[in-house]
């Protein structure tokens, strides 16, 4: 095998599959990616068993067709290091030879591993497929990432939650994430070709790669799945993923339909106050209170060692019209969410130790519930 | 002549009313009750991939020999028709619960021990049942009708007895070991079925001529002691059917730890190093989150031959932060670098935990 590149297209598509790459993994070939040169075209894969991402590589000159698997992030970092307007030519004699890679007056050799030993993740088929605008994947990925739970033991809540189902008599396309203490719902209209989809886990490896991917993207991102996989196609890049092979909790159940107390706040005017509030205390555990009157917001936190702090909002940011409340939420919790939320956020309360639904009132497809502290 | 004073009656010890209950194959049980196509098969709960371990066997499988903890290419090899099931810790908790509401009936002092497993001391019990036994019998009828899963019990005056005849009549049975049975009981016993006398200290015990529950009644607490130290007088108490701890309703986690087992064993530090740090940031977020500290940091290493050691370090002021508890771990791996053989498993313990931090505020979650 032997073809020269451009630096900057090959240092994009290494950075891609690189990423794929699990740093701590055991196996040897899965540190590697492969490289294989044929009639004019270079295809780059790498995997990490959960997910192969296949990149093909355009502008490159083949002069002699072949394969081989090299140290992915060794080729990235010695890539990265060439300077910007490098010719790099990489040359494979065959079998145990080194991968020699020359740009300009540098060259290294890389030891390779053979290519038969490298794993493909048999594909089988993809019944379900539609199109995706990047900027509907970064929404959906965006408002609900935050939730996904890290708790191995419930693993089928460590990914994203995307079926398609109905609202109000329209079909649309929903992805939900939670980790028992909050959930992020959101939804878009459902992209023609989704319907009859089965419900899928996205795992978060996964979720991190694609929403990477899609701030590259300027076409429709096409999905295609199973109910054991899933391939989104960037142009030239596909990635193909496992899903996590488990039952999403009934998360409608926990959604509460009742909650009648309805406070509006100015997004960044909480948003800064929580934060400052929140300074006084290093410990995530502590709750920041909040305390609802009439038209009146008050937040407040505590820590034993270091003090007390308090905040006020009022009728300028504020619109609230029930009884008092009084109600704690984890810092953390609250950032995630109005992270997401644009001007206004409102909050539907029940009592101060009910789940609380807050929705960002201009843009009523997503929905978070968020559990409180016991105070 | 006068007569001598008459000694002073002993002063009446009450006599306590301890149950031990214990669910039969709890994690199998649960999962044949769900799947009946499991229903008589030999089923081990756990991974079943080169390097998973059994969590839970049935009763058909411990047929074949197939225990808890066993490698799970060991169980396929004693068991080829055993059946793998994932375990599903989401309904073993919700099971638990109920099982904890049905012995919340009957008295408060409970002590739980696992998921599975307890202590509940009815000497007073809140619906005033006198005998130990009809509540021992309500309570598994309760379980077996709530929860569709059999449970074993054993009746005594102590811990230690409790959970000895719990065991005696296994599964689905009961036992009381009555006072006057008591150290009868106990003679007959080889030492290594006594709870609190683990493999080593019965191989220790057998080679000082120590077969029987007999054998070690007849050493003297002072021999006991020398030879055993501390755990000697607790030795010399069980012989006789005493145990006098009491349970614990409230007993506080006494660690937190979280350990795995590689896909392939490793050797190289960078890697053992990396290694820990996941196991590090899951002990660290589990303390944060119960607002808990801890003095002592524990790193466990199993090696390719199963043999395992630990190593501790214990500090005056509890570990503050991720990357002190981290940094502790790795200088303990350091001390045992190079490894011997292949290391296939690492684990971190935080220990010696304060209780929660005053005032310290609960999560609450969501109720799917």
């Amino acid at each position: 095998m032997k073809f020269s590149v451009d630096r900057a297209v090959l240092l994009k598509a290494l950075a891609h599959v690189q990423s794929v790459v699990e740093r701590r993994n055991t196996i040897p070939i899965l540190a590697n990616v492969m490289l294989a040169a044929q009639d004019g075209a270079l295809t780059l894969t790498a995997t990490d068993m959960e997910i192969a991402i296949v990149e093909a590589v355009p502008g490159v000159t083949v002069t002699r067709t072949g394969r081989t698997t090299a140290p992915a992030a060794t080729l990235y970092e010695i890539v990265r290091k060439l300077p910007d307007a490098a010719k790099v030519e990489l040359d494979h004699a065959g079998g145990d030879a080194p991968l020699a890679l020359r740009a300009g007056r540098f060259a290294t050799s890389l030891m390779v591993l053979p290519v038969e030993d490298f794993p493909s993740m048999t594909e089988g088929k993809l019944p379900h497929s539609f199109q995706l605008a990047p900027s509907l994947l970064r929404e959906l990925v965006d408002r609900t990432k935050f939730a996904i739970s890290t708790e191995e033991t419930r693993y089928y809540l460590n990914g994203i939650y995307l079926h398609a189902t109905e609202v109000e008599g329209q079909p649309v396309l929903r992805a939900v994430a939670t980790d028992g203490h909050r959930l992020a719902r959101v939804e878009e209209p459902l992209p023609e070709g989704a319907a009859g989809m089965p419900g899928v886990i996205i795992p978060r490896k996964t979720v991190n790669e694609i929403r990477k991917l899609a701030d590259e993207a300027q076409d429709p991102i096409e999905v295609r799945l199973s109910d054991t996989k899933i391939r989104f196609t960037f142009g030239a890049v596909h990635l193909t993923s496992k899903l996590i092979d488990g039952t999403f909790p009934e998360y409608e159940r926990v959604i509460p339909r009742g909650n009648d107390k309805i406070l509006t706040v100015d997004k960044k005017a909480f948003a800064d106050a929580v934060s400052r509030v929140a300074a006084i205390s290093s410990e995530r555990s502590r709750p920041v209170k909040l305390s609802l009157k009439q038209d009146s917001l008050t937040l407040t936190a505590s820590s034993p060692d270091q003090g007390q702090a308090e905040e006020e909002l009022d009728g300028g940011a504020v619109s609230y019209g029930n009884g008092p409340i009084e109600i704690g939420f984890q810092a953390r919790y609250l950032a995630d969410i109005t992270d997401q939320i644009e001007s206004k956020v409102e909050f539907r309360f029940a009592d101060g130790s009910a789940p609380t639904v807050v929705v960002d009132a201009s843009k009523p497809e997503a929905l978070y519930v968020l559990m409180p502290m016991r105070v | 002549m006068t007569r001598e004073a008459a000694p002073p009656a002993p002063v009446p010890v009450p006599v306590r009313k301890i149950i031990h209950v214990d669910m039969d194959a709890f994690y199998a049980s649960v999962e044949q009750r769900d799947d009946p196509a499991l229903r008589g098969l030999p089923v081990a709960v756990g991974g079943s991939s080169a390097r998973g371990v059994v969590a839970a066997a049935s009763y058909e499988a411990r047929r074949f020999g197939v225990r808890s903890a066993m490698p799970s290419l060991t169980a396929r090899r004693l068991c080829p028709d055993l059946v793998f099931v994932r375990p599903r810790f989401e309904v073993y908790r919700a099971v638990s619960e109920q099982i904890r509401a049905v012995f919340a009936e009957h008295t408060p002092q409970i002590e739980p021990l696992s998921l599975d497993e307890a202590y509940l001391d009815v000497t007073e019990n809140l619906q005033g049942i006198a005998s130990a036994t009809e509540i021992a019998q309500r309570i598994r009828a309760a379980i077996r009708e709530r929860t569709g899963l059999t449970a074993s019990a054993g009746v005594s005056y102590n811990k230690f007895l409790a959970k000895l005849a719990s065991d005696h009549r296994k599964p689905d049975g009961l036992f009381v070991i009555t006072p006057r049975m008591g150290p009868g009981f106990v003679e007959d016993l080889p030492v290594g079925r006594f709870h609190g006398i683990g493999p080593k200290t019965a191989a220790r015990m057998n080679r000082l001529g120590i077969q029987t529950g007999l054998d070690l009644r007849q050493q003297s607490l002072a021999a006991l002691q020398a030879e055993f130290g501390k755990a000697g007088a607790f030795y010399h108490a069980i012989a006789r059917g005493e145990d006098h701890r009491p349970v614990q309703a409230h007993r506080l986690r006494k660690s937190v730890g979280a350990e795995t087992t590689f896909s392939q064993d490793l050797a190289e530090f960078a890697a053992l190093r990396e290694a820990l740090r996941p196991l590090a940031a899951k002990v660290w977020e589990h303390v944060a989150r119960h607002g808990l500290q801890g003095r002592t940091v524990t790193l466990k290493v199993k090696f390719s031959d199963f043999r395992q050691i630990t190593r501790s370090q214990s500090s005056a002021l509890p570990v503050g932060s991720l990357a002190e508890l981290e940094g502790i771990a790795t200088q303990l791996l350091g001390g045992v670098l190079p490894p011997p053989r292949g290391i296939r498993l690492l684990g971190v313990t935080l220990s010696a935990l304060g209780g929660e931090r005053d005032g310290a505020a609960e999560q609450m979650t969501l109720a799917f």
